[in-house]
């Protein structure tokens, strides 16, 4: 039988160089996409997800067990990523550029032209405008719906992961949802 | 009204609740409209959520685990160097600017904003730790990471 990542981790805090390893390979695509999802820039998923990696490796002896070891892990994963963001933000208020960011969603989601045909490309076209709404949302919202929706993530454990409180959870994501619906709706 | 059903709001859209508890969260949604508001969101967002996100570029995972690997090693060594014995003469000097700074916090919370005064100052290029004055007032975040390197940088190069 596989070992449960709860396991794996105790050996991780025993120096166990091959459950590390494995708890890597478990969970390097999960914890890139996650990444990604928040700081929709590929360079920096790639760094902050190895980061987190690497807080793992480092503070593996601090995982007691009380929660599941994806909540415990994507705690450590989800605050890099806002801190990341923050960092990123004030750095960008210095410069004053904040269309770095945008640049690779704005190629990536060209609009529609304006005279298509509805019925094929509204689909297409809806789709876009909620994709560059999710990425509108503030961080910590965003974070709740990624965890909620692509995660599959309880409240409680969101609240864990983004360390608030179960209400706090419920507001991030009762305000993205909406935010969401106001786009969607426009269309 | 019965609690919010929030974590059984995505397992009712996508079937996955028994009988009950689907018939509980379906009388919740008629006569709450917040969780009917975000039941519709959620429904939309399920099917098209990765869709709508995009995929993230591809990756090389063999090289992810290269570079996870390097990451690593090179923080191995970072924690080795750090926890190698402090010689005596840096200790001493950290003890000193730890005692300064606990002096000169006193006087900061007493009189907030003051501009540093030129004994301090005088004092600051004795020990010629505190040129950098951001990383000396944050001494209280002795524990960070970036301090101690700073630190162990700032001394070797006060040994040479
Ligand atoms: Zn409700």
């Amino acid at each position: 039988m596989e070992p449960a990542d709860e396991a794996l981790c105790e050996r991780v805090a025993r120096r166990d160089e091959a459950a590390f390893e494995l708890l890597v390979s478990r969970y390097q695509e999960r914890a890139y996409r996650l990444a990604w999802s928040i700081l929709r820039n590929a360079e920096d998923a790639r760094d902050v997800s190895q980061e987190a990696f690497i807080r793992l490796y480092e503070t593996a002896g601090t995982f007691r067990g009380r929660s599941k070891f994806s909540t415990w892990f994507y705690r450590i994963l989800v605050n890099l990523c806002l801190d990341h963001k923050r960092k990123h933000k004030w750095w960008k208020l210095w410069v004053r550029d904040d269309d770095e960011d945008r640049a690779e969603t704005i190629l990536d989601r060209q609009p529609a032209p304006v005279n298509d045909p509805v019925d094929k490309l509204s689909r297409e076209a809806t789709l876009k405008a909620l994709g560059s709404a999710i990425d509108r949302l503030a961080p910590r919202q965003r974070a709740a719906v990624l965890l909620r929706v692509q995660e599959d993530m309880a409240t409680y454990d969101i609240a864990r992961v983004l360390k608030c409180s179960e209400a706090t959870v419920r507001v991030h994501l009762h305000r993205a949802l909406a935010t969401l619906k106001k786009t969607v709706e426009k269309r | 009204m019965a609690r919010h059903p929030d974590n059984d709001l995505i397992p009712y859209l996508r079937g996955e609740l028994p009988p009950a508890e689907r018939e509980r969260v379906a009388r919740h949604l008629e006569e709450c409209p917040d969780c009917k508001q975000d039941a519709e969101v959620l429904r939309d967002l399920l099917g098209n959520l990765a869709h709508a996100m995009g995929q993230p570029p591809g990756v090389s995972w063999g090289r992810y685990r290269a570079e996870l690997s390097e990451k690593l090693d090179a923080r191995r060594r970072q924690i080795g160097w750090r926890r190698r014995p402090m010689p005596l003469a840096l200790s001493a000097s950290l003890a000193g600017v730890l005692l300064l700074v606990a002096v000169w916090g006193g006087r900061e919370i007493s009189k907030r904003g003051d501009p540093i005064g030129p004994d301090e100052v005088v004092i600051g290029q004795e020990f010629g730790l505190l040129q950098d004055l951001h990383t000396v007032e944050r001494l209280d975040l002795l524990e960070d990471l970036e301090v101690l390197r700073n630190l162990d940088g700032l001394a070797s190069e006060h040994q040479s």
